[in-house]
């Protein structure tokens, strides 16, 4: 890892998928990539890991399915035994609504939360973007300038090759200077 | 997660097969193995053939009526990612009007089963506040009447549905821009279709199925039969699909990765509803404990069919949804087969318990009857789903979304 970065800016959402695989490819490191939406296949492209996301929904659910089941046995069964209709005090299917909700705002609270936390996003965040137009008609790749094998003038040609508009080298401590 | 690559579609085979030979003798035999007994069990016990009848032939109508929903329900959504596989919900709903009338005819065999219980007056207890409108609407030939009148206005709709997806493939190369109009009319006449879909599919459901023990109501009937037939019409898109992707099968590199894992969430999710209707039915009346809502749930929960309950189940939420839950398993080909069949099984188990306590009894049955049931089931619709297959191009290449639904990507 190096403190200097090279962005490339791309027109087209096609010519950034193929540029960020063939730099994955040749080995260049990707630092990220802006653009002004969800690209579809650009995990794939830049070699992202499978989100682990997932589990911590699933983790989450469970918690909150189990804790509700726990809490309403504990509640109606154990400590103050409640008679309802005559049904006995450990009637699971009461118990249902109660469990299936916990599970989904436990599971829903905890991956918005698990996302904010990994990615560092709070209200009031000053947005970290390599330029303003990548919010609107751009796409930015960012490559590390890391390795023995960097080579600046294959790398520009590779670039030209998939139609690059701009190429630019930044600090990265600088990287989102520009929007601030 | 990389999706095999797909040829391009200039390379894409216009004519690939469906089945293989043997497996169409299987079908046949099947077809006409499990139909000659059915036929002999006649004589045999006329109430438990009759009911094996019921099921297969609700089944296949809720089947076909689940390909006409299927496209009804993308066409109002404008969605583009299943127009490559479109001709399998197709040839589905081109079947409305076959098993309908098979339906019609298994409902005519014993017309009597419905409301019989009716003609001896209102039973101790009941609520003689409906049981006149009760007496009233199981009238038998108002109620077959009404039969007709459903599976006629599904006929329609669903054949118009396809055809106006057939009159697509005729458009020459500079027509192409009216295949945008003709799917303006796809989206009204679906619109239409889920109307009239909505209100006459409740009703048969209540006078085809929940109608068979007169006395008793539920009111979550009609969307309880949607869960299951969705469904079931997901997992037998799947099954099909997988069978016609083969290399040169009909629908190979049409058919794909992605389009897998979208009906694999799809089917997760209907599974879910499914038990959440489920269990939405069975609490209320398990809460508030009323004896002439309880009856359908006693004999069905305490007792011999308790067990067959917790099975329909199992094959229904808890192994479609744990399975179904990571990623890889709904683009794995093996995995998605299998949970498509056992969601299939889920549905006749479903059905079984649905119909058999309230006509065969208290035991639950498993034999020669049901299972020539099931394999006349299978056959009759693999017959008649693959012929329904060819008889236009495999993938509507004029449609507008084509090419869309061949490159998503879906994560």
């Amino acid at each position: 890892m190096t403190d200097r970065h090279l962005l490339a800016t791309f027109d087209y959402e096609e010519d950034l998928l193929a540029a960020t695989d063939e730099v994955r490819h040749q080995g260049y490191r990707i630092v990220d990539a802006y653009t002004p939406y969800a690209v579809h296949g650009l995990d794939r492209a830049m070699g992202l890991r499978p989100s682990r996301l997932t589990w911590v929904c699933f983790l989450c659910g469970l918690t909150g399915a189990l804790v509700a089941l726990w809490f309403q046995h504990w509640t109606a069964a154990t400590s103050w035994p409640l008679d309802v209709g005559g049904k006995p005090w450990n009637s699971l299917p009461s118990d249902v609504p109660v469990t299936f909700e916990m599970m989904v705002l436990l599971a829903g609270f905890g991956s918005v939360f698990a996302l904010l936390g990994v990615s560092r996003l709070y209200p009031g965040k000053h947005a970290r973007t390599p330029s303003i137009r990548v919010t609107n008609d751009q796409f930015v790749l960012v490559l590390d300038e890391a390795g023995s094998d960097f080579n600046l003038p294959s790398l520009v040609k590779l670039l030209e090759k998939h139609h690059v508009q701009n190429i630019e080298e930044r600090l990265s401590a600088d990287q989102a200077s520009c929007c601030e | 997660m990389n999706s095999p690559p797909h040829p391009p579609r200039q390379a894409l085979p216009t004519h690939g097969t469906t089945l293989t030979p043997q497996a169409f003798r299987t079908l046949q035999a099947m077809a006409l193995g499990g139909l000659l007994v059915l036929v002999l069990g006649w004589f045999y016990s006329p109430l438990r053939i009759w009911s094996n009848l019921l099921v297969v032939a609700y089944y296949l109508v809720t089947l076909a009526l689940g390909g006409a929903l299927f496209l009804a329900l993308t066409y109002v959504t404008g969605a583009g990612w299943h127009v490559a596989f479109r001709r399998i919900p197709e040839a589905m709903a081109s079947l409305v009007p076959k098993t309908g009338i098979a339906i019609l005819v298994v409902l005519a065999l014993r017309m009597n089963q419905y409301g019989w219980q009716l003609h001896a007056g209102a039973p101790e207890g009941t609520d003689a506040g409906t049981y006149w409108f009760k007496q009233l609407w199981l009238d038998p030939p108002f109620w077959m009447a009404r039969a007709a009148i459903y599976v006629l206005l599904w006929s329609v709709l669903a054949l118009s549905l396809v055809a106006f997806s057939r009159r697509q493939d005729r458009l020459n190369p500079q027509e192409l821009p009216r295949a945008i109009g003709s799917m303006k009319w796809s989206v009204r006449l679906s619109a239409l279709f889920l109307v009239v879909y909505s209100i006459t599919f409740s009703l048969a459901s209540v006078d085809w199925i929940m109608a068979l023990e007169p006395m008793w109501f539920s009111t979550m009937w009609g969307v309880y039969q949607f869960a299951g037939m969705i469904q079931a019409t997901l997992a037998a898109i799947v099954i099909v699909g997988l069978l016609l992707r083969r290399p040169g099968r009909l629908l190979y590199g049409i058919f794909r990765t992605d389009h897998l894992h979208d009906l694999g969430k799809l089917l997760l999710g209907f599974s879910c509803f499914w038990m959440y209707i489920w269990f939405s039915q069975f609490m209320l009346i398990w809460y508030t404990n009323i004896p002439e809502e309880t009856s359908y749930y006693i004999a069905r929960m305490h007792g011999p069919w308790g067990p067959v309950v917790l099975v329909s189940v199992l094959l229904n939420w808890i192994i479609p949804f744990f399975v179904l839950l990571p990623k890889p398993c709904k683009r794995s080909e093996h995995v998605m087969m299998k949970v498509a069949v056992v969601v299939l099984i889920g549905r006749w188990v479903d059905l079984t318990v649905m119909v058999f306590p309230s006509t065969v009894g208290k035991l639950p049955v498993l034999g020669i009857w049901e299972i020539s049931g099931a394999c006349c089931m299978i056959g009759i619709f693999g017959l008649l789903f693959f012929k329904a297959l060819t008889k236009s191009a495999p993938a509507p290449k004029n449609d507008p979304y084509y090419g869309e639904s061949l490159s998503y990507h879906c994560s």
